[in-house]
């Protein structure tokens, strides 16, 4: 399975051509609960084709802050209200000091932050009854680390018990922002909790920074490190294709659909994969 | 809380950093690539604010526009999780701390306030309505649209270009917001007092075109002639093909 993001900004172009064909739909609760008129009728409508995975932006899960919990239980009946198949959410902290910031803020690699967002985690699922995946996000600085990306998200994942977002796209932009090797990473990883992949593209804004706009094609390295993910992965996961800037025509996300897709195809016919 | 003071405290001040600029140092950052944060931040807050207040955007100088977004966010603390209705904070806070710039635009707030209306019926969750869409304006009861706000201003920033509004359009003001059931659109209806006290009346429950009248006109104090009769009549009649009367009962 490749999907694709559901953005308002293509949403009618989308449903009223056959150009795009993801296998599903991803959508952020946030931009989409408490909504009617236009907009619910096009994600109705989009419901009515696609199967949809869930992907959160504000519940600021390693957040010093106290959990939403009546946020928490909207996205509960908005999982109920659209079937969603999936709910994701960030390793990362969107609130702090009793403010909503609306970017994604780096957790310090720290002992006491693996405890504080694993139980968080807990309590999430907890409360929607069901395992969610946690995205590792992309960071332009470490904050006070204890230990490395790599043993902070292994140690939270085991301390958790939650799927793993990957997104290939993040661990590249990662690796190049703080000098480590990508492949090296994905070795590294607990990929047993691997349920889901993100792919985008991203922006090289200076000789030594990166920033992960989600604003261009994903590009041939991180289509190649895709390609090894998928090796080593040993099992089938969905993929999705994120686009929320620039939006090109449609038919060039298919064509990045089709890639995915390819690569996958390839993978599976190596190995003998579970599926998913 | 397994999380130590240290540490919240270090999420705190990048936190800081990202609502007002003001960096202190925090172990372990790379100083010259933090500041991306800022503008990360700063830029989402930024194009929100602008998306949904084009009118006021235009309205006030580049310098003002930008010290008015950083004075809202680095001084009051954002509660929504849904950025959408984030822009809602920025009138409250506005018309709450009575902002310096309200001096120079007295209708500031109220500007502000009917962005955000805009953007508030265009996206409420939907309300239905039971009624029939055909039925005879003059004997059925009336049902109005109830996806609409209806609103008092005492500046027509609904009326006219806001560069161009003066103290002197002071006044009073009445405004029916709708949204258009097929295309999702809103509707905007400038009223006259008596229309918009009957169209308050209509949005209470369902009423004929006699018993609307004959109640506005004993509050106006106007005697129910068959001009009244005739106007209001066709105003009924265009708020039906509008969509702004539903249908009937």
């Amino acid at each position: 399975m490749v999907g694709i993001g559901f953005r308002k900004d293509f949403a009618e172009e989308f449903l009223n051509s056959s150009v795009l064909q993801p296998s599903f739909i991803e959508a952020a609760p946030e931009n989409w609960i408490g909504v009617g008129g236009y907009w619910k009728k096009l994600l109705m409508q989009a419901l009515e084709k696609y199967p949809l995975f869930v992907h959160g932006l504000s519940l600021s899960i390693g957040s010093p802050d106290p959990l939403d919990f009546d946020f928490l239980r909207k996205i509960k009946s908005f999982l109920k209200e659209t079937q969603a198949l999936v709910y994701s959410e960030h390793l990362s902290y969107a609130k702090c000091d009793n403010a909503h910031l609306y970017d994604l803020l780096p957790i310090p690699f720290t002992y006491d932050a693996v405890d504080h967002v694993s139980e968080r985690i807990q309590q999430v699922q907890d409360l929607l009854q069901q395992k969610i995946a946690i995205e590792i996000v992309s960071y332009y600085t470490p904050v006070a680390p204890e230990m490395t990306e790599l043993e902070f998200i292994n140690a939270v994942l085991k301390k958790s018990g939650s799927d793993l977002l990957l997104d290939v796209n993040n661990v590249y932009v990662n690796s190049f922002n703080h000098h480590y090797d990508p492949y090296k990473f994905i070795d590294g990883l607990s990929v047993e909790n691997v349920s889901y992949i993100h792919m985008a593209g991203h922006l090289k804004i200076a000789d030594d920074l990166i920033i992960d706009t989600h604003g261009e094609a994903i590009i041939d390295p991180v289509y190649k490190l895709f390609e090894y993910t998928m090796d080593k992965l040993k099992k089938d996961v969905p993929v999705l294709l994120e686009r929320d800037f620039n939006i090109p025509d449609l038919a060039d996300l298919q064509q990045e659909i089709r890639q995915l897709a390819q690569i996958k195809k390839t993978a599976l016919k190596q190995k003998s994969y579970e599926t998913a | 809380m397994k999380l130590l003071e240290t540490t919240w405290n270090h999420q705190s001040e990048l936190a800081i950093f990202c609502r007002t600029g003001r960096y202190n140092p925090i172990p372990g950052v790379n100083e010259k690539h933090v500041s991306q944060y800022r503008q990360l931040v700063y830029n989402v807050v930024d194009d929100t604010l602008q998306s949904a207040f084009p009118l006021t955007h235009h309205l006030l100088t580049p310098k003002e526009w930008d010290g008015l977004v950083n004075d809202f966010f680095s001084s009051h603390p954002c509660q929504s999780p849904q950025i959408w209705t984030m822009p809602k904070e920025l009138w409250a806070w506005v018309a709450n701390k009575r902002s310096p710039l309200l001096k120079k635009y007295p209708f500031l707030d109220e500007l502000l306030w009917f962005e955000w209306l805009e953007i508030e019926l265009f996206m409420m969750e939907d309300k239905t309505t039971a009624c029939k869409p055909e039925g005879n304006l003059k004997k059925d009861k009336l049902v109005l649209n109830p996806e609409h706000h209806l609103k008092h201003f005492t500046y027509p920033v609904h009326l006219k270009n806001a560069k161009y509004i003066t103290p002197s359009d002071k006044g009073h003001y009445f405004l029916m917001m709708h949204r258009e059931k097929v295309t999702g659109k809103v509707n905007f209806t400038n009223l006259s007092p008596f229309l918009a006290r009957m169209l308050e009346i209509l949005s209470e429950k369902p009423f004929t075109f006699k018993e609307l009248i004959e109640q506005t006109s004993t509050e106006f104090e106007v005697a129910t002639d068959q001009q009244l009769e005739e106007d209001v009549i066709q105003f009924l009649d265009n708020s039906v093909r509008s969509g702004l009367i539903s249908g009937f009962q």
